[in-house]
This record gives structure tokens, C-alpha cells and sequence, in this order.
């Protein structure tokens, strides 16, 4: 018998792989040297290649490739060519090819065979089954009221055009996830600046940064998610000097990359940047140029509120408001705003007998009592580091200097608050308008380094909408759009959980009979569960669009279809990172899995039953809008489209050579820097695309005063205030035993809901817990590791709700506040279970718990009970 | 002959654990194994508390302890200074598990299939298996099994077997390629830096010589090929928080 090494005896099993493992045990005891399955792949001759695509598990869809073996994903690699992620990834981007492997997806269209409100059981069916089902439920709802169909999503992956074409096609009622993200936000930035999007810096010469939230190291910015943001934010500290000021109740959000971290108490944070606000007047860091110009800030208010303005002519067509009047200091007498040489800021005078001010007089007593003590004693810091931070803020803004980028002098102020989430409090919108007055006072805003909102200084159809808030008499939508509840609503579900309970209450007649939910899982991802549960069953029919069963779909879908992953076509995207511009488009790594497929396929599935496919205003057609696609590119309105198509067609629109094999071949298109006179709105065409900055908001009062008069509840109209009121939160005035407030935030490694049921991210994630500083743990007799009951209290109706949780101790916490990750608290698919509960199942929605916007907050009181 | 090092840079890190889930994915290994590391750490009391990151892959020993120990040759470094395991020679007596003083080493106790169950995803499944081939993981990585380097050994993490140690080899398989490792390519904020350290113009050479640093537990001398620069080493009364795979998260 010839002597057996270790070496031949490889070299043997490759060739007879079936005795391996016997024969490895009777070598070598437990030992298992070679696995069947690596010689089997060394014996074929593998055939490997990339494709290339976007992320599709994320929010900003970077550049991907895909290796390949065979056709089979083995890695997913950052493309070097995308500016958002410079040939890296984040653990999820890494992480997703465990998801679309994933056997927990859902693998055919299934039909529910059970009631309702419970764990779901279904059977598998046809495409042709479930489409036609759908169909039918819906057609007799479209043909009553499509408004009475309400389709949902969460966050749309690329651009929306196929959703909206589908809203479009079919008349349906759209609700989206802004309510629970940062579109209070977003109103604020339109309110104030007109431009779409919440606080960004201007990385490449920011030197000055209030980051304020969760944001920074855990999920990024607004318009450029983590990746993008932090890259940029570690080379403005390396290259500049960027200072970051953390503000925030955790010290985790920026961590070692802090220059100074401000603990105050959560859903203070107005208090906060009115007392900046009030400093920095005091100190007299005024951009006084800007305001004048560019705001209406030397706009002369009368007593009632409302601007002066000039008579308008006989002749001007109906409905026309005269220009708003301004006390011009050159002549001594009051000129429309855009005819004065020198317009007041402060003072007082008056006209035709009655005493009228600068609004930007009425902001200075606005905001005199705000003061750094008072501000102080409320977010529970100091009065000096108020101060402190009021005058770096100031010093650092380099009033009245100026820059010299592209050849064009802009002024320079690098200084820059970061405010993405802080929306998401009862006083978020006013909230975001005190951060934004901040960056006002000092002419931040759209100023090299300064106060940036979207990648591009445009005007959003808002700005002008928001001049005239439209308040009418009821019945009301369901959506409450218009109404005197929410002079300002984009749609949040919350609320419609709320009107569902409780129609008369909110004077609405119709509900909803039948909806589609599209990768959306309002049951785990929004507060609050209760109401979800409560109203979701009430739907006559609910079809669910979702690459896995969700939560929601599990108890509540009627018929449930199968979503492809990164298998698809799906986009543009801008691959912007703001200096570098460009597009991409998701292409599919291979087949869709199982009998998923892309939503373009199916939507057009759908339409095509539904007869709204074809001809004008049809799918197709919206498809040709929204995309769009112009002239000779337009798809033909009488023949079903394939998708490929569609995009080479766009592709080819934008002048690419090769159409979508442009994409096939390079993943991103770059299209090259975004000049200055596109980025800072002192720069643009005509500056700031020619909205007047919104220091003061008349229509806010205008609104108030209408709702008011249709008989609104105060807790509807009190915070549609000209300027951010502070007032207490709702929250605050739980029993004291409640004595802890609660907040949730984002984990880097995971995206709201949709995540945890990857078992590579959960690995790294943990699973849930409840933050709590060690000394709050004494007070409490708990240690780290204990099981605990956290009971939240409402207080407005005096409802309790309790989750069980274990204890992590933290010293970069706040000892009166607990904290919890907004993830996790799923049962379906089975990988989500056993990961704890979701914060969402204690926050509550509705009067109290909710902005004047409808937007959700996230805080409550709660009490830590030893488990 | 280069001389492979890694930088990490700590002023960057921020603590995502892309380059753990990148080495898991590349590197295939199965739950709770984690050939790089990311200890998050807080010190201090509030609310003079101080966060910090610190990446922890194999520090490459120039003086490796776990090469001294190793009573059948499997453990050895290469010219270029990757220290690795060879699986056909491995016999799991796990003598360098305990001569590490970095804790980088794991010992498989069982089989890739049987440590990915831990996963709780059924990779058996059959309509997963039509587009996988029933491979575990089906992300599984055919380079892992090809012998290396001119020695031609199996080092580049092999399957995984049952009775055999292993640890971050650099990605050898990818360094041979000319590639990074895998947890330097994909770091999000360019916090890991790799390259040959012997050639002073080399980029890496550059970056380590422009910044102050230290290496881990360097007064052991085991020399380490890992710098970490722009950072302070973990004092006595660092904490560890969230760790992974914990029931707490930290």
C-alpha cells in the first residue's frame, strides 16, 4: 500500500469525491480536509463575468458590479466610475446578495385563504390568477370613484415615473413614506427657500457644521445618502478643517468624528435654534444685504399680521395681490419691495395712521425672550455653550465676504447646518424653519460653503402653492388634503388610520374600499402599529407588491405578487454626488428569481387588464410623461412596451450612444461637473430662481386664521404660527412617573423594515435593545443585559403600551433619554422573528404625537420597568 | 519582493462594518465568524464620553507567534509577508489560537453547511438550488479552493473544513490577483489602505509616513504588518458597545 499524504489524499478525493467523506473520518477523525462541492467546481471550467447595476437594498442606488461565476452572483463590488460610492459599499449594498438568493421571497403570486387580521394562508397561484383577481376587485372602484383606490409605497427605488403612471393611469389615491422620513422638512426648506429637499452643506468648503440628529455616521444626508456623505465629510475635515458640533441627545451619530458634542433633551431643538437665532441678532451677525434683498424681511406688517401691500390696478386681472410694501430708508416713504433702493429691517412707522413694521422688526421681538438661559434651561445645557455655539456660527459665516468659483464671485459663508430627520418631532416643521432662519441671519443660504438644500438651486412648485395655502370648508378626502386640520399634507398614513377610526370626527364621507400596498409595511415600519392593525383589515380588497411576505401583507393581503430584488430594470437614478453629476440605470443581475418579476412588468400586466394600458392617458402614455419620453422616443400608445426598451428608448433620448448598452457596458454615465451657477442660489440665472426667502410667514397665519374660522381645533392650528412659537411638546406632559423619553434612530447596517430579515446584516447588527446610561441603570437597579419592560404613555388620551426589550448601557447617551433602533419587530419572513420588538409598537400617531403638517413624531414618555 | 501591509486609518473609520460583511461574503465564512472585526468602543463617563472605531483584521505578523507554535508547518508566512494556513497540513491542534494575542483565529468545528444552517436560511432550498447549483453559501466563492502563490497551497480559506484553523489571509486570493483585499476595496470612507510597504514611494508607504500612529500590542513584539494611524490604542477602561450577534447589540 502506497503511503498516504495528506496532499495525494486531496488529489484523490477530487477524483473519487463520493468516498471522501468516509474515507476522511477513518483518516483523519473529524477532519474533512476537501468538500465535495469545491472539487466539483475546480473540475468545471467556470466561466466568470461582471454586469453591471445600482444598489437596489439602499437609498441612492450607487454603482454596483456584479461578479458572476456561471451566471451565478458570487460579490457584489462598488463601480469605481459612480461619484455617489467611488468603487465602495456599504454593508447592506455587500450584504443584498443574501437577499436575492433568499429562500424567505416570495416565489409566486399567492391568494389568501384565510380572514383576515391574523396570520396569513395562502395558496399559490397563476400570475394570470392573481392579476385577474386584482383586476377585477378594482375595476368597479374605478369606475364609482378611482379615488377611492389608494395605492402606497414606501421609498421609490429610481425615479417614480412608472409608480406615477400608474397613479396617473388609474386615478388612484397615492400615499407615500415622507410622513414618516422628513417631508416636514422638506415643507420647511419650500416654505422658507422654495428649494426641494432638507439641510445640506456644501462639503467642499463648509467649515462650520451643526449636525444635528441621527444622521451622520449612521444614514448620511438628505440628497446624498451614507457613503456619499461621509466620504465627504471626513475629506472637509482633512483638507479644511470642517468643525462638526454634534447635536443630538446620543453621541453615537458622530461618534470620534464630533469636534463637540450637545446633548439637549430631545424635540428641543427649536428652542435651540431660536436662542442661535436671538444671539446671533444680539451680536449682531447679520447678513443684512441678503435680508434685505432676498428676503421679506424688510416687508412692513401691520398689526393684523398681514403685509402692507401696494393697491393693485383697476385694470389686473382678478384675484391679483398688490406687491408687498417696504419702508425704503433712501426716500423716507413705503415702495414696493422690488422698487426700493435701501429697504428698512428694523423700526417702526406709520402709515396712513396706523403702525406698521419691518417683519424682520417683528422677528427681533419675536425672538427676545429666547434667550441663551431660557433656551438653556429647556434643551438641558448651559447658557454659555448656547452662546458659544451662536457666536462660532456667526464668526465663522465671514459675513460679507465672497468667493471666487467658476469664475464667478458668489459670497462666502461656510457655515452649514444638517438637520435631515429633525423633522420628525410634533413641532418638526416650525423646527426646521428656526434652523433655517439660523442660516438666514448670517446669508447661508445658497452662499459658497453655505446652506445647501438639493444638489441644484431650483425652485419647487411648492414655494409658489405655499404662498396661498388652500384651507376649504369640508367634507374633506380621506387624506385630509386641504382641510382645515393640515393646511400643509402630503399624505400620511398615520392620520388616515385616524380618519378610518373615525370619519365624522375629521368630516370625511368616503373611505377607502380597496387599496395595493407597493413594498411598503406600514404594520412593523410606522408608528403605530395599533392603528395599522386597527384599519388595515378594513379595506374591501388589498393586493401587496413585495419581494418577501410582509408584515402587513401577511395579515392583511388579499392576493400577494412577487417583486424581483436587483434582478431587474429600474430607474434613471442620478448618480450625483452634487459636484460630479450623472445617471444610471439598474439592470438586472439575472432572471428574477423564482416567478418574481419587475414592477414595470407587472404594472403593465395590471394595466392591461384593467383597460387603462392603452391609448392617451393610459399607462403607456403616463410612461411617456412622467419618464419622460419625447417625440420620435415616445412609445407607441398601442403596443404593450417591453422594458428593456424603455430605457434604451431613454437612453438613447439623452443622446447616448448604443442606448442602454451604454449602461451594459459602463454602469454610470458621467455627466460631468455641476457648475456654480447651478449649485449656490446667489449664482443662478436669476438668484435664487427669484423666490424671496420666507423669514416671515404670512400664509401660515393667513391659514391659521382661516382654520380658525371653519372652527379647527386649537391642537390643528396652533403651530401655523408666521414665525417658529416655542411651546412644549405634548409628549412632555405625561405623568412624571413616565420620566425617560424615548427616541429611535437608524443603525448603518440596516434600512427600516425591509432588512432584518437578512441574517448577514442582523450578524452584524445585533438585535434589539433599549440604550440607557449606566447612571440611569443604577438609579433603575438594572445592568446591562436585563430584560425590561418599557411602557410608554400617551398623553393626550392616556393610553399605555408596553415592548420587552433587553438593557445596553451607553455613556454617549443622555440619562433621561432611552433609545432604541427603528428596526427589527417582524415576524414574516421567520428570519424576523426572534429580533425583538419594534419601537413603532409604543409611539403613538394622531392629535399630540403628529406635526401641524401630518408628519409623525417619534417621541414619547415612557417608564423602564425591571423585565 | 514586495512586503504587504495594511493601514487603517482611524480618523476615518466610522465604524460601518462594510469590511466585516465584505470579508464575510469574499471569504464565505459562516455565521459568527468574522476574519475582520470593527470594535466599537466608548470610554469615559457622560458626557465626557469618547467613541471610537477600530477594524481588526489578521495584524500579519513579521513575528508571528501563531508560526512558532504551529507543530506541523500549516501556519507560515510568505515571502511577501502574508502569514497563512495551509489546510492540507492544518491539523487543528489550535496552538495558534493561543499564541495569538489579537484573537484572529477560528476553529471550524463543523461543516460549512452545518455552520451555515446557524444562519437560519435554507440554502437546501430547491428553487433556490436550481439557480445556485445547491451550492452553500450561494455566494460561494470558487477561488477559495485554488491553491496559491508559487507554493501552490490550498491557503485562501479552502471550505472551511471540519478540525482546521483559519483567519484573515489578506484575501490572498485577490492580492494574487492584483486586488486589494476585500475589506480594503469596499471600505466606504477609504479608512483601509493596502499595499507594499517595502517600496517607500508606494502609496501606502506615503500614506503611513504623512500620519502618526501605533500598532496593536507592538511591546509583544510580534511586529505586525497592520498600522494604525490617526488614533489611540484601547486603554484599560475602554468598553466594548454593540457587538454583533448579540442578543443586546452590545
Amino acid at each position: 500500500m502506497p503511503e498516504i499524504t495528506r496532499r495525494t489524499f486531496v488529489k484523490v478525493s477530487a477524483a473519487a469525491a463520493g468516498t471522501t467523506a468516509v474515507a476522511s473520518k477513518f483518516l483523519f477523525g473529524g477532519l474533512e480536509t476537501v468538500q465535495h462541492t469545491d472539487s466539483l467546481l475546480l473540475a468545471q471550467q467556470l466561466q466568470e463575468d461582471t454586469v453591471h447595476t445600482t444598489c437596489w437594498i439602499g437609498k441612492q442606488d450607487c454603482g454596483i458590479v456584479a461578479r458572476r461565476i456561471d451566471g451565478r452572483v458570487i460579490k457584489l463590488e462598488g463601480l469605481e466610475a459612480h461619484p455617489k460610492n467611488r468603487g465602495t459599499l456599504c454593508p447592506k449594498g455587500t450584504a443584498q446578495i443574501a437577499a436575492v438568493y433568499d429562500p424567505q421571497r416570495i416565489k409566486t403570486p399567492l391568494i389568501r385563504t384565510n380572514a383576515k387580521g391574523q396570520t396569513g394562508e395562502f395558496r399559490a397561484a397563476s400570475w394570470d390568477e392573481a392579476l385577474n383577481l386584482i383586476a377585477e376587485k378594482t375595476k368597479p372602484v374605478l369606475e364609482e370613484d378611482p379615488k377611492l383606490f389608494l395605492w402606497q409605497k414606501g421609498r421609490s427605488k429610481a425615479k417614480a415615473f412608472y409608480d406615477k403612471a400608474f397613479v396617473k393611469a388609474t386615478g388612484a389615491t397615492k400615499l407615500g413614506h415622507g410622513a414618516y422620513c422628513s417631508d416636514a422638512g422638506y415643507r420647511a426648506a419650500e416654505y422658507n427657500l422654495g428649494c426641494h429637499g432638507v439641510l445640506h452643506p456644501d462639503f467642499k468648503e463648509t467649515r462650520y457644521l451643526l449636525s444635528w440628529g441621527w444622521n451622520i455616521t449612521a444614514a448620511g444626508g438628505n440628497k446624498t445618502c451614507w457613503i456619499t456623505w461621509p466620504q465627504q465629510m471626513l475629506d472637509a475635515k482633512e483638507k479644511n478643517g470642517l468643525k462638526i458640533v454634534q447635536i443630538d441627545p446620543r453621541l453615537r451619530p458622530a461618534g470620534p468624528h464630533a469636534d463637540e458634542w450637545l446633548p439637549i433633551r430631545p424635540a428641543t431643538d427649536m428652542a435651540f435654534a431660536l436662542a442661535l437665532c436671538r444671539e446671533l441678532i444680539q451680536l449682531g451677525y447679520l447678513d443684512e444685504p441678503y435680508l434685505k434683498k432676498f428676503t421679506n424681511s424688510p416687508y412692513l406688517t401691520g398689526p393684523d399680521g398681514l403685509f402692507l401691500r401696494a393697491e393693485v390696478p383697476a385694470d389686473a386681472e382678478e384675484g391679483t395681490v398688490g406687491k408687498a410694501l417696504v419702508f425704503d430708508l433712501t426716500t423716507g416713504a413705503t415702495a414696493p419691495f422690488d422698487e426700493a433702493d435701501d429697504p428698512a429691517l428694523t423700526g417702526a412707522y406709520v402709515i396712513d395712521g396706523v403702525t406698521v413694521k419691518p417683519s424682520f422688526q417683528l422677528f427681533i421681538e419675536h425672538v427676545e425672550s429666547y434667550t441663551p438661559e431660557w433656551a438653556a434651561d429647556i434643551c438641558g445645557t448651559t447658557p454659555d455653550r448656547v452662546r458659544g455655539i451662536a457666536e462660532e456660527f456667526g464668526r465663522q459665516a465671514q459675513i460679507g465676504s465672497t468667493k471666487v468659483v467658476d469664475g464667478i464671485e458668489i459670497p462666502y459663508r461656510p457655515v452649514a447646518i444638517m438637520a435631515y430627520h429633525m423633522a420628525q418631532q410634533e413641532l418638526g416643521f416650525q423646527t426646521l424653519r428656526a434652523m433655517i432662519s439660523v442660516a438666514m441671519l448670517v446669508g447661508a443660504p445658497g452662499a459658497v460653503g453655505g446652506q445647501l438644500v438639493d444638489f441644484t438651486w431650483k425652485v419647487h412648485k411648492n414655494y409658489a402653492k405655499f404662498e396661498n395655502l388652500s384651507v376649504k370648508e369640508g367634507p374633506y378626502d380621506y387624506t385630509l388634503g386641504k382641510s382645515k386640520f393640515f393646511p400643509i399634507n402630503t399624505g400620511f398614513p398615520g392620520i388616515l388610520t385616524k380618519v378610518m377610526q373615525d370619519p365624522a370626527k375629521y368630516e370625511v364621507e368616503k373611505l377607502p374600499k380597496i387599496a395595493m400596498l407597493h413594498y411598503v409595511n406600514p404594520l412593523t415600519a410606522f408608528p403605530s402599529q395599533a392603528d395599522f392593525l386597527k384599519t388595515y383589515g378594513m379595506f374591501e380588497f388589498l393586493s401587496v407588491l413585495t419581494p418577501w411576505l410582509s408584515e402587513t401583507a401577511d395579515y392583511f393581503a388579499d392576493v400577494v405578487l412577487p417583486a424581483a430584488t436587483m434582478e431587474k430594470y429600474e430607474g434613471p437614478s442620478s448618480a450625483s454626488d452634487q459636484y460630479i453629476d450623472g445617471k444610471t440605470i439598474r439592470l438586472p443581475v439575472m432572471d428574477p428569481l423564482f416567478e418574481s418579476r419587475g414592477e414595470i412588468d407587472i404594472y403593465i400586466d395590471l394595466c392591461e387588464r384593467l383597460g387603462v394600458l392603452y391609448g392617451e392617458g393610459g399607462y403607456i402614455d403616463q410612461v411617456n410623461k412622467n419618464l419622460p419620453l419625447k417625440d420620435e422616443f415616445a412609445l407607441p400608445l398601442d403596443e404593450k412596451p417591453d422594458v428593456r426598451d424603455i430605457f434604451d428608448r431613454w437612453s438613447r433620448m439623452e443622446g447616448l450612444e448604443g442606448g442602454i448598452e451604454f449602461f451594459e457596458k459602463n454602469g454610470v454615465w458621467i455627466k460631468g461637473p455641476v457648475s456654480a451657477k447651478k449649485r449656490y442660489g446667489y449664482a443662478t440665472e436669476t438668484p435664487f430662481g427669484g423666490a424671496v426667502h420666507r423669514l416671515y410667514g404670512e400664509s401660515l397665519l393667513v391659514a391659521q386664521n382661516k382654520q380658525k374660522e371653519l372652527g379647527a381645533d386649537e391642537v390643528y392650528y396652533r403651530d401655523y404660527t408666521a414665525f417658529p412659537t416655542w411651546r412644549t411638546p405634548t409628549f412632555e406632559q405625561s405623568p412624571p412617573e413616565y420620566d425617560l423619553t424615548l427616541i429611535s434612530y437608524h443603525l448603518v447596517v440596516h434600512k427600516q423594515s425591509r432588512t432584518s430579515m437578512i441574517p448577514l446584516l442582523t450578524e452584524l447588527s445585533g438585535k434589539q435593545r433599549l440604550d440607557m446610561n449606566p447612571q440611569t441603570a443604577e438609579r433603575l437597579g438594572i445592568t446591562e443585559g436585563d430584560e425590561v419592560i418599557v411602557e410608554s404613555q400617551n398623553a393626550v388620551t392616556g393610553e399605555t403600551r408596553q415592548l420587552r426589550t433587553v438593557v445596553a448601557l451607553s455613556s454617549g447617551f443622555r440619562p433621561d433619554v432611552v433609545g432604541m433602533p427603528h428596526h427589527f419587530g417582524g415576524w414574516s419572513p421567520k428570519n424576523n422573528k426572534g429580533l425583538g420588538p419594534s419601537p413603532n409598537e409604543i409611539f403613538y400617531t394622531g392629535e399630540g404625537y403628529m406635526a401641524c403638517t401630518a408628519d409623525q413624531s417619534y417621541h414619547v414618555k415612557v417608564r423602564v420597568l425591571k423585565g | 519582493m514586495a512586503k504587504y501591509a495594511m493601514a487603517v486609518d482611524l480618523g476615518r473609520c466610522q465604524g460601518c462594518r462594510a469590511c466585516m460583511e465584505a470579508c464575510k461574503i469574499e471569504n464565505n465564512t459562516p455565521q459568527g465568524v468574522f476574519w475582520m472585526y470593527v470594535f466599537r468602543t466608548e470610554t469615559g463617563e457622560y458626557p465626557h464620553t469618547k467613541l471610537d472605531f477600530m477594524p481588526r483584521p489578521c495584524q500579519q505578523c513579521n513575528n508571528p507567534p501563531c508560526v512558532k507554535v504551529c507543530p506541523v508547518g500549516a501556519r507560515f508566512q510568505r515571502e511577501d509577508g502574508i502569514v497563512l494556513t495551509d489546510y492540507d497540513r492544518c491539523i487543528g491542534c489550535r496552538y495558534c489560537e493561543v499564541a495569538c494575542p489579537y484573537g484572529v483565529n477560528y476553529y471550524n468545528w463543523r461543516t460549512p453547511e452545518e455552520a451555515f444552517a446557524d444562519y437560519g436560511t435554507d440554502y437546501g432550498d430547491p428553487q433556490v438550488a436550481a439557480v445556485t447549483g445547491g451550492l452553500i453559501p450561494p455566494y460561494k466563492n470558487p477561488d477559495l479552493a485554488r491553491l496559491q502563490g508559487k507554493e501552490q497551497r490550498l491557503t485562501a480559506g479552502s471550505a472551511h473544513n471540519v478540525g482546521v484553523m483559519e483567519k484573515c489571509t489578506f484575501c490572498v486570493q485577490r492580492v494574487d490577483k492584483g486586488l486589494e483585499p476585500a475589506c480594503v476595496d469596499v471600505c466606504p470612507v477609504h479608512a483601509l489602505h493596502f499595499g507594499d510597504i517595502e517600496d517607500e514611494n508606494s502609496p501606502i508607504s506615503q500614506y503611513i509616513n504623512q500620519r502618526t500612529g501605533f500598532k496593536l500590542l507592538e511591546e509583544l513584539g510580534t511586529e505586525p504588518s497592520v498600522f494604525y494611524l490617526n488614533g489611540t490604542p484601547p486603554g484599560p477602561d475602554t468598553r466594548e458597545i454593540e457587538r454583533p450577534l448579540t442578543e443586546v447589540g452590545s
